[in-house]
């Protein structure tokens, strides 16, 4: 139930409505209404829409492939970082393109207004200030499986997708005080949400914590004492739609690294019990901790602090590596043991969130709650951690939220193709223990996921659905046929090994090589870059100057990928053998052990593939359920035949 | 009460859209000793009937007895209760058992009759069927009992026919070949992990310094121990195949008379005529416990063709050679013939034998073992040997993966880290993590009937 607003809308009701507007209900709701569904996105408070609650950051390694790939889908994040961004850089710049990270530090003033400014213009689309009581929940409709179906937050809906983040059940923590909240200043969402969600719909849910660090006045820096980071000279776009930031070279503001001392130390271990937050073992996030985890953790060693601008106009600087839960008498005294911040001042103290998830494993692939029909779920209600992460998980919601309330079949993305199936296939298979965060290495088909070419994984699949619209796919076919032009091109140019030597005396050439060289062979020296090679024949390859880097990386990994495609294929073969989701996996005649047993009927996998992924499932129970699979479908195909001929 | 139960384990496995005929739901059975007349033949039942069968068959109405123990009793036909042989019955509840199921084992006499009576009585029990070609050893491969390289070995075991292979065989499937490469898919996954963190943290985090020195020292360690595995002449694949040994001449020498005297059977066609082999003869031959496939040829010629010179060059570096009908010789002139051989330089061994009298044919036996057994390798000795082309292939993969991590390293490391994982894929080939549907092609294949 809503709020007395309500009675303002348009209609009684919609095809889609979203709950949360942050990075998951932002991107959810846009992209159901990209998908043509009339959407509702409600929230607690409007102005608070597209708020960076924690680091004024986006992107990184993996991070930014995750951008990337929601930018290719039409998402909103990519364009706002773009838009926002006011410290451009590429991580990993040395360890090849494949694992690259764009990352920016972000204006959070502009990242709010450019969000908001592009929620409005989406037709189709309402946005609604209110707090959403609870779930009608309903007995299921007979052809589709599931123990309830979600019908309205009393209006009318066919899904919805709960993008709660820190606020379901949340609370905060201070030192020794505890209130509920999910983040500082705003209210947890309600009990009656949570009391559906565990109670009425049978969920398991778990508990995770996360925080933030205090916020420190830029006046109050002796940045002198700490090591200056400058961004790169060229920014570079997280957006397929852009060629440029707003932000130009010489606006960027720089960051600063300092680093912790003996004494921050020992504040941790003085103030450890006025520290409630801390003395709980729920869950915290492995690779984003606490100052008093990483010090209680790895004592005696120096931590890195990041000291990270928060806009162009603000007066504030975001300590990474610096979250902490102690009193704020006790992070004042904390903060001023490094050399940089010796006499800094805290605007607003350090907190932590302790807050409910959903166990992700009782999610199908398009993230709809398996036993509810029409409740979809995304971002960190699923137990991740991560703008990024949460952006894209809200864009698949949103897609999959509409694409039900079309009537279409719901839609998956698999593994081989993005890092946003390899983040719901991880979520769904094997479920969470700490906040999920993407990194490059959960992605078997690296060299393949990149980020320069998640418009071509991505961009045609989106069109194809309805989330993209026709502008961005006609620029991504534009650079798939020069990219393939280009590429013959490469092909068609061949060089015996004296005249290379004689074009491009810079290229060693190896003797061994054979006779002759093609251009996309001559591209994989390090030591060539395409525009060298463009300008020795301009008439051939000057035309393609604009995709120099993206054909210098194809050029590169173009073998590798080649022998990729195998696995790939039979990754994507299992993939589409479908394991029934009705199956009794106690009196399933195949050899299995009592483990293996219990594990499949709590996951229930959709498909084979995702039965191999599943911790504690063996090969050998695989080849079991393989058996099963093509027995199963040996019977179907026999009972079609009979069917047919009986016809 | 049989009957009723096995029929509603047949439903059931119905019901669950498996037909029951191929469901693993079945007990299955099999004359699991050879086949022939024998002394005691061994047939074995696997499956969740297997404690019914042993009941109704065995006659133990009360209660079953103690696991693992044999017991003699009279076995019986269980609907016309005729007796059909008295004998031994074993009872191995699972998952203690070689299939990870309940199994019974019924040691009977080894006649024909017999064996066929008591195959036909388990027959006609609802819910039994005769084993398929491997499928107790595929029931133990899915119970998780045996390992890929274990399932291998143990093929071999079966197959095996020389005391050499046995050996060979059993130390495979006691699991030696498994432990290697599971050691060196351990230290892989090691050094991935810290290829990775590097990649994914080093930016953002602080990585200890000399992460990526101690991987290069690992890559190379691991490198030069794959190479060495890999550069053991073939023993291993041999000792399994079988070494071929040709015999090789001038028309008319006795190649046939000396194929002949080593099998001890006529297996070629001899005659004074030359040229009376035309095709080659090939019979395969114990010596001194190692597998030998010898062939006789049509005889050798000159080549003129450089690459045919190189191939003929080769084969003599292992040779040996052998002049047969000395008992066509007086004693004086055989006496200047070894001397003779004694001055030359570069010759092989040489062994003067006589096909006819058997005149020196152990001292040729003897250096013939002792080459075939350098080739071989002994397979108790040092470390386990590589037995399979199929495990060779997929180390070489590995090792030009790990190659590639080198080389790729300082220029690109994604891709070099790549170079990693698919060298642990590769191992991982071996051991049987890999895709459900290729394990099946591997194993399962050429298996017989009860093994």
């Amino acid at each position: 139930q809503l709020q007395p607003s309500w009675r303002h809308l348009s209609r009684q009701c919609y095809d889609v409505i979203v709950v949360g507007g942050g990075h998951a209900g932002t991107e959810a709701a846009a992209a159901a209404a990209r998908m043509g569904a009339e959407t509702l996105l409600v929230t607690q408070k409007i102005h608070t829409i597209g708020a960076l609650s924690c680091n004024p950051s986006l992107g990184g390694v993996g991070k930014g492939h995750l951008v990337r790939e929601v930018d290719a889908l039409d998402g909103l994040c990519g364009r706002a970082g773009d838009w926002a961004g006011i410290n451009f850089s590429i991580l990993n710049r040395s360890k090849g393109p494949a694992v690259w990270g764009p990352r920016a530090q972000l204006d959070r003033q502009r990242y709010r207004e450019f969000i908001q400014g592009e929620l409005r213009s989406i037709s189709r689309l309402t946005v609604l200030e209110g707090s959403v009581e609870d779930l009608l929940v309903a007995e299921p409709s007979p052809d589709e499986p599931g123990s309830h179906r979600v019908t309205g937050i009393s209006l009318g809906m066919h899904s919805v997708v709960l993008t709660t983040g820190t606020f379901l059940s949340g609370s905060i923590f201070v030192g020794q005080t505890t209130s509920p909240g999910g983040r500082i200043g705003d209210a947890p969402s309600s009990a009656g949400l949570s009391h559906t969600l565990k109670e009425r719909l049978g969920l398991r849910v778990g508990r995770l914590r996360t925080g933030t660090p205090p916020r420190i006045v830029k006046e109050s820096v002796d940045f002198a004492l700490a090591e200056l980071h400058p961004p790169d000279r060229r920014p570079t776009p997280f957006s397929f739609m852009n060629t440029h930031t707003r932000c130009k070279v010489e606006e960027q503001v720089p960051c600063y690294l300092t680093y912790t001392t003996p004494g921050v130390e020992r504040v941790v271990q003085e103030s450890l019990h006025l520290n409630c937050h801390i003395q709980q073992d729920t869950k915290g996030p492995r690779y984003c901790p606490s100052i008093e985890s990483r010090v209680l953790r790895f004592p005696g060693r120096s931590h890195q602090v990041w000291l990270e601008p928060e806009g162009v106009t603000s007066d504030l600087l975001y300590p990474q590596g610096l979250s902490m839960t102690m009193p704020p008498e006790m992070q004042l005294r904390l903060i001023r043991e490094i050399p940089a911040l010796h006499r800094a001042e805290i605007h607003s103290p350090g907190y932590g969130v302790q807050y409910d998830y959903v166990c992700p494993t009782q999610l199908s692939s398009a993230l709809q709650v398996k036993t509810t029909q029409g409740l979809f779920l995304a971002g960190q209600i699923n137990g991740t951690t991560g703008y990024e992460e949460a952006a894209a998980q809200g864009l698949w919601a949103g897609v999959n939220a509409a694409c039900r309330a079309l009537s279409t079949p719901p839609v998956s993305l698999s593994r081989t193709e993005s890092y946003i199936g390899v983040l719901i296939d991880d979520l769904v298979c094997r479920g969470v223990t700490e906040p999920y965060r993407m990194f490059t290495s959960r992605a078997e088909f690296r060299t393949a996921l990149r980020p320069d070419n998640a418009d071509l994984r991505l961009t045609p699949k989106g069109y194809e659905l309805g989330c993209v619209s026709p502008s961005r796919y006609q620029e991504a076919m534009r650079v798939q046929r020069s990219l393939q032009d280009a590429m013959a091109a490469l092909q068609a140019l061949t060089l015996s090994t004296a005249r290379c030597r004689e074009k491009l005396p810079d290229v060693r050439v190896s003797e061994s090589k054979n006779a002759a060289l093609t251009g996309m062979e001559l591209l994989q020296y390090k030591e060539l870059s395409f525009e060298t090679l463009a300008s020795v024949f301009p008439e051939r390859l000057s035309s393609y100057l604009e995709f120099s880097q993206r054909l210098k990386i194809e050029a590169v990994y173009k073998p590798h990928c080649d022998i990729n495609k195998k696995e790939i294929e039979r990754i994507q073969k299992e993939e589409n053998m479908f394991l029934p989701q009705d199956i009794d996996y106690f009196s399933l005649p195949a050899s299995l052990s009592q483990e293996a047993r219990e594990i499949l009927d709590r996951v229930r996998p959709t498909t084979l593939g995702a039965a191999t992924r599943l911790e504690g499932i063996t090969p050998a129970a695989v080849v079991s359920l393989y058996n099963y699979v093509q027995f199963a479908e040996k019977k179907g195909e026999n009972g079609q035949q009979k069917t047919t001929r009986s016809k | 009460l049989w009957h009723f139960l096995a029929t509603l384990i047949r439903l059931v496995s119905t019901f669950n859209g498996v037909p029951a005929g191929l469901a693993d739901a079945d007990t299955i059975f099999a004359l699991s000793s050879g086949h022939g007349r024998c002394g005691v033949a061994v047939v074995r039942v696997s499956g969740s009937a297997s404690s019914m069968a042993l009941r109704c068959m065995a006659g133990l109405k009360r209660r079953l007895p103690s696991p693992r123990t044999a017991l003699l009793r009279s076995i019986t036909d269980p609907h016309s209760k005729e007796i059909l042989d008295r004998g031994l019955v074993l009872w191995f509840p699972g998952p203690h058992s070689f299939t990870g199921e309940d199994s019974v084992e019924f040691h009977i006499h080894g006649g024909p009759a017999v064996i066929t009576a008591v195959l036909q009585a388990l027959g006609s029990m609802p819910g039994m069927r005769p084993a398929e070609a491997g499928e107790f050893t595929r029931r133990a491969f899915q119970a998780g009992k045996l390992g890929l390289t274990e399932v291998e070995g143990l093929g071999d075991l079966i197959h095996a026919e020389t005391e050499a292979q046995r050996r060979q065989a059993l130390r495979q499937m006691s699991g030696d070949l498994e432990r290697l490469y599971q050691g060196w898919s351990h230290r892989l996954k090691r050094c991935l992990a810290h290829v990775e963190a590097f990649i994914d943290f080093s930016e953002d985090e602080l990585i200890e310094d000399g992460v990526l020195e101690r991987v290069d020292s690992s890559v190379s360690t691991l490198l030069a121990e794959i190479e060495r595995h890999l550069k053991d002449e073939r023993r291993g694949e041999r000792l399994r195949s079988g070494v071929h040994v040709v015999i090789a001449g001038a028309t008319n020498a006795g190649k046939s008379s000396l194929l002949n005297t080593l099998c001890q059977r006529p297996a070629a066609i001899v005659s004074s005529i030359a040229g009376t082999t035309r095709d080659v003869v090939e019979t395969g031959l114990d010596i001194g416990g190692f597998p030998v496939l010898l062939s006789d040829t049509a005889g050798l010629r000159d080549s003129t063709d450089l690459i045919e010179q190189e191939g003929v060059r080769r084969a003599r570096e292992r040779c040996l050679l052998v002049l047969n009908k000395t008992d066509l010789l007086p004693e004086a002139q055989r006496q200047k013939l070894e001397r003779e051989l004694k001055g030359v330089s570069g010759l092989p061994p040489v062994c003067l034998i006589s096909c006819q009298t058997h005149e020196g044919l152990q001292d040729f036996l003897s250096v013939l073992q002792s080459r075939v057994k350098t080739l071989c390798g002994d397979p108790l000795s040092d470390a386990p040997t590589l037995t399979q082309a199929r495990h060779r292939a997929h180390l070489q993969q590995c090792v030009a993966a790990l190659a590639q991590y080198q080389k790729l390293r300082d220029t690109d490391l994604a891709l070099a880290a790549e170079g990693v994982r698919l060298a642990l894929t590769s191992l991982g080939r071996i051991t049987g993590k890999l895709g459900a549907e290729e394990i099946l092609d591997i194993i399962f294949k050429d298996f017989c009937i009860g093994k």
